[in-house]
């Protein structure tokens, strides 16, 4: 009986060993396979801001485009991952004494995991034991990324290539970065003395980008050609729309692939519990909860544009529109509410575009009013209907401050400051040494003639303004 | 070529699979001079990007 029972216990160890295994190995894929579904993102934004560009200046846009995109993961690799680890709790407690009640941030955490020296150098590349910091850093850089594709497209046409590199180093490896540390992390201060809940991010990722891109706009100036004498403004179409179209789809895509990416898994180390999935915030979450949503919130914005512009570009900024309007509180909506909120993000998305190309400012693809406004949108109104609801999960300590009206507000102004005013500053910076805006002759003459040794359509194929020169 | 292990057959023992990094140059100084070679790399990228850019706007 004896001998029985000691057997039936190695077995059960067994079993155990092996369940753990495949858990680990499941969440390690689940967390890869965001990755290429958030590069398809990418695809969508280079489309997307291409198929906007005039022909004159179409591979000037993919190139900056790209190196935005690579930089942003570069960096984020030798600094970027160490701020978010580090600054959760800073400027509420000192960064010596920074790590918060999960014991997961502060100077000291963060020097120990996120650094790509000295030890800490074990978990930012190949580790024998390790299966998710890679995948973790993985999602993370492509969250990077997409804060720098958004800020891209509305620069088109006469940023210059460097300038604009160091401007996206700048969002994507430290402004967006500092943000999400404070309001996108366990420890994070937004969180727990405000109980800000953003769980797809569309404060600190979309209104980040959405403002780091409007500082720059003050700085930079419009395109040659986009403001008349007497303030009116003319509309530069681009040259291929359905590209750009089918680019705003592709987005959608990868949109399921980043927000999938901010589901804790259960079950690890690092989970909050051993067998249900969360938010960050370990509240609770599970990817059906992102089916209906999401797919609801990209048809209503698609709709909500519709009834009032007709154009299809807008239609598909609505979807965008849509999604971001509800991406704080996916984890808590119910599906017609999401159908309400997201209708009404498609409908007011046109006249605050038009709004702010009334105040002169030349965003080319809208981004400040789809990502920007949009963004402190969707986090007021989880302020408005999600108050009250608890802001972290069980292992929080009792009296966490819960969900409010307050706190939302509170999130979206800093938010806000976050995004538009290091946009602003390393915009003025970089125009101070010349590096910001491309001469209005060379704009004039077609940026690709000037700078790329590479044409982007047969010689045969020629636009308008190829024509008029 | 400073790789951590000389022979993988101890790692399938009981307990050798360890938290520990698998790259060449691991538990040396080695990866912190491959970050600061990289980074003066890219510092000297942009910094020469940016001069053929100026060149282009002449």
């Amino acid at each position: 009986m004896e001998d029985q029972i000691l057997a039936l216990t190695a077995e059960l160890a067994a079993v155990k060993s092996a369940a753990q295994v495949t858990n680990t190995m499941f969440a390690e894929a689940y967390y890869y396979l965001t990755i290429p579904l958030m590069v398809l993102i990418h695809a969508g934004f280079l489309l997307y801001e291409m198929g906007q560009t005039r022909v004159a200046n179409v591979l000037s846009s993919g190139i900056k485009n790209l190196l935005a995109f690579a930089f942003t993961i570069v960096t984020f690799y030798l600094f970027g991952w160490w701020f978010y680890w580090a600054l959760p709790t800073f400027p509420v407690t000192s960064l010596a004494a920074g790590a918060g009640y999960m014991e997961i941030s502060g100077l000291a955490y963060a020097s120990s995991i996120a650094l790509p020296w000295g030890d800490s150098a074990q978990y930012m590349g190949p580790n024998m034991g390790d299966h998710a910091s890679g995948v973790f850093w993985g999602a993370f850089a492509l969250f990077a990324a997409t804060t720098a594709s958004i800020a891209s497209g509305a620069l088109i046409e006469r940023i210059q290539t460097v300038g604009w590199v160091i401007c996206a180093i700048v969002l994507g490896s430290f402004a967006w970065v500092v943000a999400a540390a404070w309001g996108w992390h366990a420890d994070g201060w937004l969180v727990t003395e405000f109980g800000f809940h953003d769980f797809g991010a569309a404060g600190l990722v979309h209104a980040v980008a959405g403002f780091f891109a409007l500082g720059i706009l003050l700085n930079l100036g419009p395109r040659v050609g986009k403001f008349n004498a007497d303030g009116s403004a003319n509309k530069i179409a681009g040259h291929n729309i359905p590209l750009t179209i089918t680019g705003l789809m592709l987005i959608i895509v990868g949109f399921f692939g980043f927000l999938m990416a901010c589901i804790i898994l259960p079950g690890e180390g690092w989970s909050w519990y051993a067998d249900q999935g969360t938010t960050i915030y370990g509240t609770p979450m599970t990817l059906s909860a992102l089916a209906f949503n999401v797919a609801l919130a990209a048809s209503g914005g698609i709709i909500g544009a519709w009834v009032f512009t007709k154009d299809p570009f807008w239609m598909m900024s609505g979807c965008l529109a849509g999604i971001i309007s509800v991406a704080s509180g996916l984890d808590v909506y119910f599906g017609s509410h999401v159908i309400i909120i997201s209708l009404v993000a498609g409908m007011i998305l046109k006249p605050c575009a038009d709004w702010l190309e009334g105040l002169g400012i030349d965003d080319a693809v809208g981004a400040v009013t789809v990502h920007g406004t949009i963004g402190l949108f969707g986090l007021v109104v989880l302020g408005v209907f999600g108050s009250g609801i608890p802001g972290l999960g069980a292992a929080a300590p009792e009296g966490t401050v819960a969900i409010s009206l307050f706190g939302q507000i509170v999130g979206a102004v800093v938010m806000f400051l976050l995004g538009f005013v290091p946009g602003y500053v390393v915009s003025w910076l970089v125009n101070k040494a010349g590096m910001l805006r491309i001469p209005d002759a060379v704009q004039i003459k077609g940026l690709d003639a000037v700078k790329v040794p590479a044409q982007a359509y047969p010689e045969s194929m020629v636009s308008a303004e190829s024509d008029s020169k | 070529m400073g790789y951590f292990a000389e022979s993988f057959a101890e790692l399938y023992n009981a307990d050798g699979w360890i938290d520990m990094g698998m790259y060449i140059g691991a538990g040396s100084s080695m990866p912190g001079w491959y970050t600061v070679i990289a980074s003066v790399m890219l510092v000297a990228i942009l910094v020469k990007g940016n001069n053929d850019e100026q060149d282009h706007y002449k």
